[in-house]
């Protein structure tokens, strides 16, 4: 049985770890030997894509090529770029998600296209550890991460060709690989300030059960800001010649610059540092620790808010015990501001960069097992989900800070005699007013009978799984029939396709048993697909380039069909696949056969397996 | 009724096959009191509730079944997902009471109804009016008194409700006075709100 995985898919590094044959949690080492593979990835004009710290190098030079921080798009729309990343990427902004403009302007790439490059290293890199491919994997997302940034995270993980077990909040992860690690018990929180993202949770633990009591935080907001404010604080003295707008390849420098300013001070009293820069530009620099403090303090009061407002609503006075978590957290300063907000010194004893990957490790391997005597994680929504009503005022129906999977119901009429049809605007946040919140779907519930205004009932579900993810369904009840409907929100989805949608599940009675039997051949689809992945890269050897080529032109074909909303075509597919894959099945029979006959291990096949893989690398 | 599974026999309102230990849809009597094997009554050990909620979520919950068969993961995400729901409701007590009356056929707050209380808009806009000078004044003080004076009257409004849920002699009024004071208890809370985030 293939081992699965964990994997922090950070705004600045990205790690994978698994559970080992001792049940310790390891992290594997990615990137030229390291632990942390750096989430950037360069898109040259030509030649491959390249990850990591190879791909962060190229920062400078190639700004607008490599892309850096990809985290902050995730789930969003060109509305939600703010003037600061302007500066460096260049955006498409012609559709409904953000397209970042890379390869000398040749591609235009999602940020979920961006994240399934790093996740695929990691995969690749995870393989090779592990001597096959992994089983699935957990993938850690910040805790304020809404609806549409949790479904971009679960779609680059498809991408990738991951089996997503779970999304999993970074602080619980945390909290996790702590609470095993110490053998806590009581209520803590945890204080997560990554690269961009801030989360605070506030925990029980009880009697293996980790349950999430209430969480907050400011997806815009991490080390990057640091960074920022650093970067500008510095060009604006020192800046040789001075320009008033900083192409992307000086500021992509001096941000760089600043970064490692920043780190020293953390150790250091005062840096003086004198940084060429391209173009033709240098930076001096001269910062001491109160002068850095001075800049990033109001970047760092910025959290006090979300922590005071978590601490309420988990209904606690006060905590027994505080963790950091995330790179940032060792800046001295955002140490004694936790110190401060919380009234007691901060737990670090574990490295918060590699922290929540091991929890998610230990979240992966227990969801592998469906082990019954592990930890249970009761983890909550962080932002109300709710509809918009008569005058854009939003009905919250799904409170924050529920315990997840949650559900909720509400009923709704008609206000117009002979009404048949009602647009419904599902919302997420806490704001009052629909146009202040995050709009995650808007659908025409069509097919309701004429009736007069006020006799119609119709009764919209929503329901939110273990992963955070909502699923809104509409049911008509006077005609006592009941029509369920079924919609995913996926930001940027055209409305006219979910209409479709719609339209066609009204029409047809049966539409929600069809939708259900889309849903689970794309399961068994995705998971023929993944093991014939797994398959190629042990015994890729026992074919022929043309006999792999014709089973992959039937595995591209199974892929496109999955993407469509036809049961039966994706059905067929799956079967022409398995027919194309016989003899291979075959002589992978034949050879485990004799590998067992001649007492040969499993391990010493896997092994050759893998240099075989760095071979094709190399070349 | 019988196991979808091993079509052995199952008890009404049991999670799991008495025979094959599959996990069971949820039966049309169960409600959110016999979810947790509770009598229906408004007074409820907190602590109590807790210990039920964590002992059956390490049973029902979807990270148990992971690894199982599609039907199986999706009984345990339709259970899990109504104990969660039940555990809600149950442990806020103004929650509770409105489910009660709901048990016993009186949705008082189901669709959009609203109760009125002329009596009380009075003092309504008392509340606003010194909310609103603690405010206009940044009078931090001033805010967490009234923070705890809407806290204290949501006690009394908790213990009011609970002698009417305890009293043998239930009147058609009581319904409604029960109703009042949940609809206080909701401008109350407003107030806490209001006041710790102002």
């Amino acid at each position: 049985m293939a081992r699965a995985i964990g994997i922090d898919l950070g705004t600045t590094n990205s790690l994978v770890a698994f559970v080992d044959a001792r049940n310790r949690p390891q992290v594997i080492p990615v990137d030229e030997g390291r632990l942390l593979l750096p989430s950037a990835v360069h898109y040259p004009p030509d030649g491959p894509v390249e990850v990591g710290a190879s791909a962060r190098r190229q920062a400078p030079q190639r700004p607008v090529d490599t892309v850096l921080s990809v985290k902050r798009f995730m789930g969003r729309g060109p509305g939600d770029i703010r003037p600061e990343d302007r500066g460096i990427s260049r955006f498409d902004e012609a559709g409904q998600v953000v397209r970042l403009v890379v390869a000398g302007g040749r591609r235009s790439v999602t940020p979920i296209e961006v994240s399934a490059e790093i996740l695929r290293v990691l995969k690749r890199r995870a393989t090779e550890a592990l001597g096959e491919a992994p089983g699935g994997c957990v993938i850690t997302v910040p805790a304020y991460f809404d609806d549409a940034q949790r479904q971009a995270t679960k779609d680059a993980g498809r991408l990738a060709g991951l089996e997503v077990l779970r999304l999993l909040n970074e602080p619980t992860a945390a909290a996790l690989a702590y609470g095993l690690d110490k053998r806590m018990t009581g209520t803590f929180a945890v204080y997560d300030l990554g690269g961009g993202t801030f989360d605070v949770s506030i925990l029980r633990l009880e009697g293996d059960v980790f349950e999430v009591l209430a969480t907050g935080g400011d997806t815009h907001l991490g080390g990057d800001d640091f960074d920022r404010v650093v970067a500008a604080h510095l060009m604006a003295r020192g800046l040789t010649p001075p320009c008033a707008e900083p192409t992307p390849a000086v500021l992509r420098g001096a941000t760089a610059a600043a970064q490692r300013i920043r780190e020293t001070l953390s150790s250091e009293p005062l840096v003086e540092a004198d940084v060429e820069l391209p173009e033709g530009h240098r930076l001096s620099a001269r910062l001491d620790r109160a002068g850095l403090e001075a800049l990033i303090l109001p970047v760092v009061e910025r959290t006090s808010g979300p922590c005071r407002d978590a601490l309420r609503d988990s209904g606690l006075q006060k905590v027994d015990g505080v963790v950091l978590v995330g790179g940032s957290t060792r800046t001295p300063l955002v140490r004694r501001h936790v110190r401060a907000l919380f009234g007691q010194e901060p737990l670090a004893d574990l490295d918060p960069d590699t922290v929540v990957a091991l929890g998610a490790a230990v979240q992966a391997d227990a969801l592998d097992r469906g082990g019954r005597d592990d930890v249970l994680l009761l983890d909550v929504i962080p932002l109300s989900l709710g509809v918009e009503m008569m005058g854009g005022v939003v009905e919250k129906i799904i409170l924050r800070n529920s315990t997840i999977p949650a559900s909720a119901t509400q009923q709704f009429t008609t206000y117009a005699d002979g009404q048949t049809g009602m647009v419904i605007h599902v919302v997420q946040g806490e704001r009052e007013l629909a146009r202040d919140g995050r709009s995650l779907a808007r659908f025409t519930l069509k097919g309701i009978p004429p009736m007069p205004a006020g006799v119609a009932r119709v009764e919209i579900t929503y329901a939110v799984d273990a992963d955070g993810i909502l699923q809104v369904s509409a049911k008509e009840l006077t005609t006592g029939l009941e029509q369920a409907i079924q919609v995913k929100p996926t930001y940027g989805l055209g409305e006219a396709e979910v209409e479709a949608m719609l339209v066609e599940s009204i029409e047809h009675a049966e539409a929600d048993v069809t939708e259900r039997f889309i849903r689970e051949w794309r399961v068994e689809g995705e998971r023929i697909l993944s093991s014939l992945e797994s398959a190629f890269v042990v015994d890729g050897e026992l074919l022929k380039a043309t006999e792999r080529g014709a089973i992959e032109q039937k595995m591209a074909g199974l892929r496109q069909a999955m993407d469509g909303h036809d049961y039966l075509a994706i059905k067929a597919w799956i079967e022409s696949v398995d027919e194309a894959t016989k003899p291979f099945a075959e002589r992978r029979m034949d050879k485990h056969i004799k590998m067992a006959m001649a007492g040969r291990r499993v391990e010493e096949f896997s092994e050759k397996a893998r240099t075989t893989r760095t071979d094709e690398e190399a070349e | 009724m019988s196991c979808w599974s091993c079509n052995g026999p199952t008890v009404l309102s049991t999670s799991f096959c008495g025979s094959c230990r599959r996990i069971q849809p949820v039966g049309r009597t169960e409600d959110f009191y016999s979810l947790f094997d509770l009598p229906r009554e408004f007074a409820l050990d907190p602590g109590e509730l807790e210990r039920r909620f964590r002992e059956r979520s390490r049973q029902l919950h979807p990270d148990r079944f992971a690894k199982a068969e599609p039907k199986e993961r999706r009984l345990s995400l339709e259970r899990a997902t109504r104990l969660n729901d039940a555990h809600r409701v149950l442990k806020d007590w103004r929650l509770r009471a409105a489910y009660l009356l709901k048990l016993a056929g009186q949705d008082v707050f189901g669709q959009g109804k609203t109760f009125h209380d002329p009596e009380f808009l009075e003092e309504q806009l008392e509340w606003r009016e010194s909310l609103a000078l603690a405010r206009a004044d940044g009078d931090a003080q001033a805010l967490s008194g009234i923070a705890a004076r809407a806290r204290f009257r949501l006690a009394a409004l908790e213990a009011e409700v609970a002698a009417f849920f305890e009293d043998p002699e239930w009147f058609s009024e009581t319904v409604v006075e029960i109703a009042r004071r949940l609809s206080r208890a909701r401008y109350y809370d407003n107030i806490v709100a209001d006041a710790e985030r102002a």
